[in-house]
Formats: C-alpha cells, structure tokens, sequence
C-alpha cells in the first residue's frame, strides 16, 4: 500500500543495549587499531588508490587505515536511509531505533508443506514464497526467499531481481552473485522506477554486498561497494567472520575483527563519493558450532552487539533475526524465530532479515514465514508506546461509572475494542471450541494461511510495457550466455 | 604385552596430549613393543574413539585436532622405527584432496584431509583454486586411489564435474575414485557427475573412502598375484 510517510515503529519507546558504553568503546579502539596495525586485503587497485590518496598506508594490496580516516568517514556517511516501494512512497526508514522484518534470501531447498518434503526449490517456490511475502502484513520487506533448481545456476540471480521486482511492491534487498549480477538487477530495478536518476532519489532495491572475511576482501565485493557508492545505491556492506575459524574463537576478538571489515567499507564508500548510502550488519560474532561444523544463526551470545556498535556509530544496519537451525517447522524453529526477532527489534535493528529461514539457512518454509509473520505483529505491539490520552485514560468515564457496573456496554469500548492486539494464528479459544476447529497446532494453522493467502492474494504486477523491457534485459542476458 | 602401556598411548590421544603420546611411544620402543603394533593396538585405538565421540556429537572438532596432534607426534616417534626395521606401514589409501577452480573455501576440506590423515591415508592437499589439470598432474605423481573435490558455491561445484571428466580421459579414471563434498552438494548430484561417492561431512568421508580403498581392493585381487601387502598386515 502506498503511503505518504515512511512507517516506522514510534522511537520513543525504550529499547535494549547489549553493551555498556565502555565495553562498545573498547570494541570500537579494537577495531579500530585492528585497521591501523593490520589493516585490510584489498585486490582492487582502484580502492587502493583512494585510500592510498586520503593518506592510509598502503603496501601491495594492504591498506592500513589510519583512525582519523574511520572518523571522517562515519561523520561522512549518512545516518539514515529511506528504502521506498516499488511506486516510489517512500516506505522504511533506516535510522534511529526503528525495524523492520523481511524474508531471507537463496534458500537451496523448501520444506513443502503440502508433501512434508524436503526438496530442491524451484521457480515454482521462489513466485510462491514472494507472493506471499507481498500479502503477509507484518513483513516489511523482500529478500528472494529461494535459489530456484530449474534455471541455468549461474543466472540465477537474474531471475531472482526479476521475480522480486515483478511480485512485490515492498522494498527489496538484492543478492547477487558476482558484479555482473548486481549490474544486471541494478538495470531491471531501475527500468521499473523509472530510470536511474529516480532510482537513486527513491530506492526500492537496496544491494546485498557478501564480504567473505572482515580483513580479506572479495574483489567482486570492492567493485560492487564502488558501483553502489558512484550510483547512490544503498550498500548493505557484509563482512561475515566466523569465530573459531576466520576469527578468534572468542566473542569480542570476532566482532573486532567483523567491526575492522564494516569500517573499512564505509571508509571506501565515502571516499568513492562522499554521503553514499552504506548499511552495515547489526550481526556477527557467532563461531562455529564446534561439534557439529555448523554456522548457527540463533544463537544468543552476538544478539545486540554488532548493532549497538552500529547504533553508536549512527549507521543504518542490517539485522539477522528469525533464522532457525531446526530442520523443521517445530517448537525450536517457533522458539528461535520468537527470541531473536524480539532481540534485534528491542536493539533497534532497522531491517531485521530472514524470517522463514529453516536448517541455518539451507531450507526456506512457507509456514515459517506465516508463523515469523505473527511474531511480528506481536513485537510491533510489544514496541508500541502507550497512549496516555485523555480518551485512553477515559478518566471521565470512570468516575461516572464509579466503583462498579459494566464498560463492556459503553459508547467507549464499542469505539476502542478494535485498537488492541489480536492474533491471526495464535489461539486463544477455549478447551472446545479448541477441539471442535480441529485440535490443531499453529503450524497447521499457519499452513491454513499460506494456503488462503495464495489463493486469495495477486501480487499487483508491473505495468506491461515495464515488464517487457525488464524481460528483455533477462533474455539479452541469457542469449550472451548462449542460453 | 603390556596392557598398561597401550593405556598409555590410547588415553594420550584421546586426552589430545601430544607431549604424553611421545612419550607413551617411547616408552613402547624401550619396552621392544613392535612399532606398528604401537600404532594399531595403542594410539589408532585411542583415535577411533575419539572420532566416534565427534561423529556422536559429544566431542568438538578441537578435541579431534588435539588428538590428531598427539596422533602425529606418536607417528613423529614411531615412523623412524619402521623404516630402520624397513617395515611399511600400510596406508590405508593414498588421496589427492583439493577445493576445485574458482573456489577458496578450505575448512571443511581441511578437516576432510586432517581426518584422512589421522585414519592412516597418505593425503596430498593441493589447496584452493585448484585447476583440472592440477589435480590430473598430482594423482599421477602421487598414484593416488582416491580423488576428493571440494566445493561451497553453487557456482563452482560443475568443477567437480570438469575434473571428473579431465581424470577420465587423462586415462587415470577407472581406478581412481573421486568423491565429492561441500555445502551445495548432494548425493543426487553426485550420481550426476559420475562421483564414486559423496559424503555430508568430514566423518563420513572417511568412512567412504575406506569403503572406496575396500572396492578397489575387491577389485584389484581379483585379476591379482597374490601380492606381499595382504602378509604385511600383521
């Protein structure tokens, strides 16, 4: 839906810090020295060369970036970001404590739950799953939830910018895998807003950027910050460390190392043109699973770390919450997608990712999505302030009515009933009417859903003569790789 | 033979105390236990527990790399002793391990190697990055029976596929075996690509390539004189 002015959940309501203002400072002098002494791996000659030109040290393809370059460079950068839909209102704002929920992206298998089967995803999935995240009402925003297994796999992606931007009005996060990728997206995305200019003034799509380590960059992870920051395209910068692997074991030393890699993005991004759009992670500090050789995504130790970090340095971020490492859709994946979506939103996370992720990320559920849907419908309450009007506390009514007699009646409650919270899957009937409707659990409650919301909902699609040239660039695409 | 010293060598590995292990080796050779029956009766003994417990999910990786330390100070102690009494220990099997073209992820393979190598293989790991015609290069070199390809990018695995066909027309393919791993592989996709096996994790790529070694072997006797490396078993 259209809106005038971006939504945004009320600031003024408390929030969670993970950290103490002296322990976030001694991460930050961490990281920061990390930069200065160690510096970063960079294979891209250009970067170098800014860095090189703004006075870091730089020896071969290492940059050793010199503190005062960090600080101009958050002082530089801009504190918010508004992410519009796809008919350009502008729609989620980046900044301060608010969040937002979106889908996760490149799921490789879906667990079907008209089979039970775990299977390889197809484009079948990856319109379903994307149709419903344009209907599900709590979900904000639009990751391409799957990896379809029936296209050619190294142009994947392309079909995923074109699926995304074809069946969801909502803002959109773009993975892709290697800057051709991102080139071609960044051209379907800004042939439906209407050319690059009015792309780059209201955003729908903003760039996932992976960055395979925090001190030893991709290259294809550098040129595509670069083309983002020159086009004014919001960068989601993510370098991932992995404790115990590509990072200390310990928590502090990961995030020290992970906060170097986030720093020096935006140290790139602003010299490559000062005020590009940068998001950074409001995650990391996870290690591998030890016993397992898994890299969990609902842990508890890193929840609020990196985004306090990012909050004191007044970045818009990138949240990881809802993710389940359970292998179905059970009491774990209900429980992990709970907490950690209430962590990253009580942190303030701005775009909290990856509702309906199953199997650490391996296998996306459609049911999971409705049921990370609910919880955020819940959260959004949890985080709503309290109105303390004079018709919320309706003193009058109370001294009228006096210390007894009903409200249920009044002109007051039949005006009011319909602003508290209700839920959509959560039960709340009693021990029959429970039993009558079927006994069932909120899985098969959520499956119900997906089934009626598919039905019932069309994603509005792109006018036709928009849609033909979004097409075109696909099949030009295709036909260079001789498809 | 003394139950005691076997302790010795079994607990060291399994407690991942390397300074222990050497010594419990060297307690052996002074107390004229033969090298190898120091290796399989006393330290291998420890290490399979200890990958049990890890396949299990009640130990940590770290625990196995520990004992695979202790494993290889043993081994540091020991393997001089065979070759003066001009002994070959058997291994298990020779491998050739590597991550494919285009792909730097190493840590599972890492693991893959370090397993194989403390489960008796003789394993040559070429790296990242690794082109086709490296890998051919290096199963000739090393007479390798088993080629192990890794991949983490739904974009690199058709490497597998490519050094699969470069070993067959090299003529190196049959014998060798190839078996593949990686995040986005499966054992459909192995069959796919002509792989001899495919393995989810670490563990269970050795238990495949001993089932690998254990069809070739089959295979091998059956055309074969009889050959010395049945006697040199015990």
């Amino acid at each position: 839906m259209p809106r005038e002015t971006p939504r945004e959940t009320p600031r003024e309501t408390p929030r969670w810090d993970r950290l103490d203002p002296a322990t976030a400072a001694r991460l930050e002098e961490a990281a920061v020295g990390i930069l200065a002494r160690t510096g970063v791996q960079i294979p891209v000659p250009e970067a170098l060369a800014l860095l090189r030109d703004a006075g870091a040290a730089v020896d071969g393809s290492r940059a050793r970036i010199p503190e005062r370059l960090v600080l101009w460079a958050l002082d530089t950068a801009p504190k918010e970001i508004v992410l519009h839909d796809r008919t350009g209102q502008p729609a989620l704002r980046l900044a301060g404590r608010n969040h937002f929920f979106g889908t996760g992206s490149d799921c490789l298998n879906v667990l079907d739950h008209r089979t039970g089967e775990r299977r390889r995803a197809t484009t079948a999935d990856l319109r379903e799953g994307l149709a419903l995240a344009d209907a599900l009402p709590n979900i904000d925003f639009v990751m391409s939830m799957f990896l379809p297994a029936d296209v050619d796999q190294t142009l994947a992606d392309r079909y995923q910018a074109a699926e995304l931007l074809a069946r969801t009005r909502k803002p959109i996060v773009l993975v892709t895998y290697d800057l051709a990728g991102m080139l071609d997206g960044l051209e379907m995305a800004e042939i439906v807003a209407g050319g690059r200019a009015a792309h780059a003034e209201r955003p729908q799509l903003g760039v996932y950027i992976n960055v395979t380590r925090g001190l030893l960059f991709n290259e294809d992870s550098v040129r595509k910050l670069l083309v983002c920051a020159e086009r004014g395209v919001p960068a989601l910068w993510i370098p991932v460390t992995s404790g115990g692997t590509t990072g200390p074991i310990t928590l502090a030393g990961t995030i020290a190392i992970n906060s170097a890699g986030i720093l020096a993005g935006v140290v790139i991004a602003q010299l490559a043109r000062e005020g590009a759009p940068v998001v950074v992670p409001a995650f990391g500090g996870d290690s591998l699973d030890l016993r397992t050789m898994v890299d969990p995504y609902a842990g508890p130790e890193p929840k609020g770390v990196a985004a306090s970090l990012a909050h004191r340095w007044g970045l818009p971020m990138f949240s990881l919450g809802a993710g389940s490492d359970s292998k179905t859709v059970d009491e774990q994946s209900a429980a992990e997608a709970g907490m950690t979506m209430l962590a990253d939103a009580l942190a303030g996370g701005h775009l909290i990712h990856d509702c309906g992720y199953l199997e650490s990320g391996l296998t996306g559920s459609l049911v999971q999505l409705a049921i990370c849907d609910e919880l955020a419908g819940w959260i959004n309450a949890l985080v709503r302030p309290v109105d303390v009007s004079d018709e919320a506390l309706a003193l009058d009514l109370v001294e009228a009515h006096g210390v007894d007699g009903s409200y249920l009646e009044t002109d007051h409650t039949f005006t009011h009933y319909r602003e508290r919270w209700y839920p959509t899957l959560i039960d709340r009937r009693g021990y029959e009417g429970w039993r009558a409707g079927g006994a069932t659990t909120m899985a098969q409650r959520a499956a119900d859903r997906v089934e009626e919301l598919l039905a019932s909902h069309t994603p509005t699609p792109l006018p036709p003569d928009v849609e033909s040239v979004v097409r075109a660039v696909v099949e030009r695409v295709q036909a260079a790789a001789g498809l | 033979m003394n139950d005691t010293e076997f302790q010795a060598m079994r607990q060291a590995v399994i407690d991942g105390d390397a300074d222990a292990a050497e010594a419990a080796a060297k307690a052996a050779i002074a107390a004229g236990i033969p090298p190898l029956t120091a290796i399989d009766e006393g330290f291998m003994v420890g290490m399979k527990e200890v990958g049990a417990g890890f396949a299990a999910g009640d130990l940590f990786l770290p625990d196995m790399m520990l004992a695979a330390r202790a494993m290889q100070r043993a081994l540091g102690v020991l393997e001089p002793e065979l070759k003066a009494s001009a002994i070959e220990r058997t291994v298990a099997g020779r491998v050739v391990i590597g991550t494919v073209a285009g792909d730097i992820h190493e840590i599972g393979k890492n693991l893959v190697g370090m397993l194989l190598s403390t489960s008796g293989f003789e394993v040559h790991d070429l790296g990242v990055n690794v082109a086709p015609e490296r890998f051919v290069a290096a199963t000739r070199e090393h007479r390798a029976d088993i080629v192990g390809l890794s991949a983490l990018l739904t974009t690199t695995m058709t490497g597998q596929r490519t050094v699969i066909a470069a070993l067959t027309e090299a003529g190196l393919r049959p014998p060798v075996k190839v078996m593949v791993g990686g995040a986005p592989v499966t054992g459909s996709w192995a069959n796919e690509i002509g792989a001899d096996g495919y393995s989810e994790d670490a563990m269970g790529a050795v238990e495949l390539a001993k089932r690998l070694m254990g069809a070739k072997d089959r295979a091998g006797a059956a055309g074969a004189v009889g050959t010395a490396a049945e006697g040199a078993a015990r």
